[in-house]
């Protein structure tokens, strides 16, 4: 096959119709294995294409082949699609009235090379649990973190289903890289990155407790309370649901307030007296009692606690690119269709 | 108050239609204008219901299947005019009006009491995404229609229908049209996915199915250049596609679970 006759098969309209035909076709069969999987298919959005293709070929193949299949088709129209755009490109002078339609064309292609991107690279993190006041590593983004200031819940109008408004800040190592309120439908965005609220909820944060020559205090993580006669008393950590193993070392069991358990700090001006897990439902240890601390736990505190889904997708401001060049597209196309039609303007036909 | 207004619409669009089909019969000017004026009237009604029950939620109340359907049969009640006044249609269009009217047969019977706006909802990409999309059902719709007819009329040749190739222009226009509010249903859809789930396509059986209808679609707008295609293969085309469309939006929500469920 000489080059000019590839190159016009590859900017060919009907190798366009068979391409999307096929592939409608096969979107058609793919689609009637998912209800019948939704546990194969439904993790389809929780992870970059990619990776779950990787995990579902080697479960279920039999419910999967069509996916590459699909994707080689569709990729292929890119293919044709940038070399029928490119194709006009190189006759701009002539052939400026199909501006839209070829704007269009370009959408399409930069939108299918963002998600091509994205399905091979980038992450999905769904349902990443934040406290207020409370730090945590990304996970697939190494050196980053998430803090969540605040939550903040509110309603757009009287009659409307209250949501909830989250500071939510983004660190590089100790740096802040960004800070958002994020509400439903306006997460927080830098570059690649996507942070979006799924729910929120309340977790036990630690004890209130009534400390004499204190008063009531709430003892949470990071805490330090000046004790009567110089004593310190700090916080260090809370479990909801504590257990002990048999060499007394203490894990955490789960996020209820099954078993609340303190790990506390008493030092003296020169010196540590103790350091240990109090568990409110045995009673105060006694190194403690010794020293004369009087605590008297009151109730569990509580603090909004959000879940939130953080992506990555490496592909997306290309595929908002496209999808930019598309509506511009779409609207040109809209005008110069009637007035292609006015002037008779009729494309060649093959 | 709602319910016997659209009870009105839906009273004047049904006798607009017998005259219509009177007309096809007895070419007199009078049907004609008749039923154009019934349209015409019973569309400002339900134009007015539509902006009426926007001012009171404050949102364009599309988030439950009443306000669903009221929208869809405002959206065909617009494209039968859009025809009508544009190509003047008249009896071509039929089979809009009656799924208009089957459409307010459905909503009649049901509660059309303004539901609360959920936060996920409150956005107009959103907003946008439903008005698009059934905007671009009306027009496959019409591009049914009008392909049904191209084929009725290949057999009949019958001089009180327009010529084939009146109605491929038509067909083409529709199909055409239909695209672009599609293209740009998806498009809001998208975005509006990327900032409330934080990915832009999902491969729920409604998108992929959304997804396999602009590919047809987009087909479609590529076919009427292939000579083989014009005519007679666009007319089942549009026929096709509409069943693909009708599965797409009741089969997939009455049928299957997804995140796009109709209530
Ligand atoms: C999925 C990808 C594609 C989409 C969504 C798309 C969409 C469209 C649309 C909406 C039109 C305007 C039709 C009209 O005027 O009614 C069009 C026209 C056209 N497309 Fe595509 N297209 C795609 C792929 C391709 C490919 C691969 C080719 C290459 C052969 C191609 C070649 C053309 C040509 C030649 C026209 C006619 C422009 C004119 O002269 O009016 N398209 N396309």
């Amino acid at each position: 096959m000489s080059a000019v006759r590839l190159w016009n098969f590859l900017c060919s309209l009907k190798l366009a119709i068979v391409l999307a035909s096929a592939a409608v076709a096969l979107l058609v069969v793919g689609s009637l294995y998912m209800p019948s999987r939704p546990s194969l298919f439904g993790a389809m959005d929780r992870m970059p294409l990619g990776q779950w293709y990787a995990q579902a070929w080697s479960q279920q193949p039999e419910a999967v082949w069509w996916v590459p299949a699909m994707g080689i088709l569709i990729i292929l129209l890119g293919i044709n699609t940038l070399c029928c755009t490119l194709d006009w490109l190189f006759r701009l002078k002539s052939r400026w009235r199909k501006t839209g339609e070829y704007l269009l064309h370009l959408g399409f292609v930069l939108a299918l090379a963002g998600y091509v991107w994205g399905s091979f690279d980038g992450f999905r993190n769904e349902g990443m649990r934040i406290a207020v006041g409370q730090t945590v590593a990304i996970p697939s983004f190494p050196g980053h973190y998430l803090m969540l200031e605040d939550v903040e819940i509110f309603r757009r109008t009287p009659r409307a289903i209250p949501d909830a408004a989250s500071t939510m800040v983004l660190l590089r190592g100790d740096t802040q890289i960004s800070r958002y309120q994020i509400r439903t439908n306006d997460p927080l965005i830098h570059g690649s990155l996507v942070v979006v609220p799924l729910s929120f909820s309340q977790a036990a944060a630690g004890i209130r407790a009534q400390i004499s020559g204190v008063g009531a205090v709430d003892l949470l993580p990071g805490a330090v309370f000046a004790l009567d006669g110089g004593a310190t008393l700090t916080i260090h950590d809370f479990y909801p649901w504590a257990m002990r193993r048999p060499d007394g070392s203490v894990f955490p069991r789960g996020e209820n307030p099954v078993r609340p358990a303190l790990e506390l700090e008493l030092n003296n001006p020169d010196r540590l007296i103790w350091r240990g897990w109090y568990f409110p439902q045995d009673g105060l240890p006694p190194e403690l009692a010794e020293a004369g601390v009087r605590l008297r736990p009151v109730d569990l505190v509580y603090r909004p606690i959000g879940l939130f889904t953080v992506n990555s997708d490496p592909g997306a401001p290309l595929a908002l690119a496209g999808g930019i060049a598309m509506t511009a597209g779409v609207f040109i196309c809209l005008f110069s269709f009637y007035s292609k039609r006015a002037r008779g303007d009729r494309p060649e036909i093959t | 108050m709602t319910t016997t207004l659209i009870g009105v619409c839906f009273a004047a669009y049904i006798v607009s239609a017998l005259l219509y089909i009177v007309h096809l019969k007895v070419r007199r000017p009078a049907w004609r204008r008749g039923a154009f004026i019934l349209v015409v009237g019973a569309f400002a009604l339900q134009t007015a219901i539509l902006g009426w029950r926007w001012w009171a939620a404050g949102f364009l109340p599309v988030t439950n299947l009443f306000a669903t359907q009221f929208f869809f049969s405002w959206a065909l009640a617009a494209t039968y005019l859009y025809f009508e006044l544009r190509y003047r249609i008249g009896g071509v269009g039929l089979f809009v009006i009656f799924l208009n009217l089957l459409l307010l047969a459905s909503v009649l019977p049901r509660d059309p009491a303004l539901p609360p706006l959920i936060p996920a909802l409150d956005t107009p990409l959103f907003t946008l995404h439903v008005s698009f999309s059934f905007f671009g059902y009306a027009f496959f719709a019409m591009a049914f229609s009008l392909g049904t007819l191209y084929l009725v009329q290949r057999r009949l040749s019958h001089p009180l229908l327009p010529t084939l190739p009146q109605l491929r222009k038509l067909n083409e226009e529709s199909i055409f049209l239909g695209f672009v509010f599609f293209t740009l249903c998806m498009l809001a859809g998208m975005l509006w996915a990327y900032v409330a789930w934080g990915y832009w396509f999902s491969w729920n059986i409604k998108g992929v199915w959304s997804f396999l209808i602009w590919l047809f679609y987009a087909g479609m707008c590529h076919a009427k250049f292939v000579r083989q295609w014009q005519g007679t293969g666009y007319a089942v085309l549009s026929v096709a596609g509409f069943f693909l469309v009708l599965f797409t939006y009741l089969g997939i929500g009455l049928l299957m679970s997804s995140n796009h469920p109709l209530e």
